[in-house]
């Protein structure tokens, strides 16, 4: 205790807050800087009037416009048949060429001998793929006469060949380490 | 009723075929097949009727582009010949300029060539227009055959898994192959030699549920053969290449 009342001495006697509290009497008051508020100017309310109109006009001449272009597509140039086929442009006319009868005659035999040929394919066809069924059908009752079981297994569907996807085959052989040439790029899509 | 007693007989017939021919090992076998890479090349007729088809498509056609420019460059050198128009005009490039141009690209050009001189068998860089059709090395019995590849099925397995899995052990890790469906597409059946079968407890012969399965990519680890329908013929006995014969789709 003696220590305490020993330093005691040296302070201003009491611990003194720094609060800034009324019991010291200090008050604090917000800056008053601001100028008194400027009288507002009065507009003739028919400008005003126009002015918003022709805001009006503007948006409403925006939707129309959309609207009318909503209606119309963006053409696309790849699929639609150019303008001078609709014309009958006679620049463009193949003139038609007179073929003799021989020719003619020769085109129709080609076509029916053709269709045989293609009649001839198309059964073999069948019969390969008839075949095919009747040797997994073969498989399956061999294997049905082993296990019932095996057999109940084996003609569950095969969920993993889908998606399905294949490639090829193409008419001549990808070229090993082949490196595409640049070329020049041209945009010439046209802004709608 | 008579259902009743027809399955009743059917079912002791069964079992009587069963006691009477006596055990078969069940071995699963994959025939993989590389699709041809190339289309085949046309037929006589096919190369006939596509020349029609192209000659008629012509003569119903309109004028290109291309063409009409072509004749107004001539008609603009008549002129030009006959000193009717300035020769400066023609600085532009002309429609026949243009194809002489494109022309040149295209011969320039190599495509790879469709003939491929490779004959070794184990590439898949020969045939290219034709399936080619796995055989491995195996040993049945004391001998070593090319044969697809095959496995006894193990117990708990379905023929599928054991499809999968002699695939992945005799070929490799390394090749990549979609078996097509859970059911066997081929079969075949042979009998061990009497010396074996007399043994007790042996079985009478195989039973061999052929996958078909297509490859994709990878080069298998093993000895083993790429073979066209021709050379299967000659490599494989007579009776499996039969039943090979009988699910794999024909080639012109």
């Amino acid at each position: 205790m003696n220590f305490v009342s020993a330093f005691g001495r040296l302070s201003l006697g009491q611990v003194r807050g720094i609060a800034t509290t009324p019991a010291k009497f200090i008050q604090t008051t917000p800056c008053l800087f601001a100028e008194p508020l400027k009288r507002k100017k009065r507009i003739d309310p028919s400008i005003v009037k126009a002015r918003d109109d022709r805001k009006k006009k503007k948006i409403e001449k925006q939707i129309r416009k959309l609207e009318k272009n909503s209606r119309q597509m963006k053409p696309i140039d790849e699929c639609e048949a150019p303008i001078h086929l609709f014309d009958k442009d006679p620049q463009y006319v193949r003139p038609a060429v007179k073929l003799s009868e021989e020719v003619l005659e020769g085109r129709i035999l080609l076509e029916k001998s053709w269709a045989k040929y293609r009649r001839d394919q198309h059964l073999r066809d069948l019969q390969m793929l008839d075949r095919i069924a009747f040797s997994q059908q073969h498989a399956l009752d061999e294997l049905r006469k082993e296990s019932e079981e095996l057999y109940q297994e084996a003609i569950q569907v095969d969920f993993t060949l889908l998606p399905f996807n294949a490639v090829g085959p193409v008419n001549t052989p990808k070229i090993d380490d082949y490196e595409a040439p640049d070329g020049d790029y041209v945009d010439v899509s046209r802004q709608w | 009723m008579l259902r009743l007693t027809l399955n009743c007989i059917n079912s002791t017939n069964r079992g009587c075929c069963t006691a009477a021919t006596g055990k078969w090992d069940l071995i699963t076998a994959v025939c993989l097949e590389r699709r041809p890479i190339i289309g085949p090349e046309m037929s006589d007729m096919e190369k006939q009727f596509s020349k029609q088809l192209s000659e008629i498509e012509l003569e119903r056609s309109h004028k290109s582009k291309h063409e009409v420019e072509h004749e107004k460059d001539l008609k603009q050198l008549e002129l030009i010949k006959r000193g009717d128009v300035d020769v400066e005009v023609n600085l532009k490039q002309t429609a026949q300029d243009f194809a002489d141009t494109s022309l040149e690209e295209l011969n320039k050009f190599k495509f790879a060539s469709k003939q491929s001189d490779d004959t070794n068998v184990k590439s898949l860089n020969r045939k290219l227009d034709r399936h080619l059709v796995l055989l491995t090395q195996q040993k049945v019995g004391n001998d070593t055959f090319f044969l697809p590849p095959q496995g006894f099925r193990q117990d708990g397995e379905t023929l599928r898994q054991t499809a999968e899995r002699v695939l992945k052990e005799s070929v490799g890790k390394d090749v990549q192959a979609q078996i097509y469906g859970n059911a066997p597409t081929g079969f075949y059946k042979y009998k061990y030699p009497k010396s074996v079968r007399e043994v007790d407890g042996n079985s009478v012969g195989a039973k061999v549920f052929i996958y078909f399965a297509r490859y994709a990519n990878g080069s298998p680890s093993v000895s083993h053969k790429w073979l066209d329908r021709e050379e299967l013929r000659k490599e494989l006995p007579e009776k499996y290449s039969q039943s090979l014969d009988e699910f794999l789709i024909d080639e012109q």
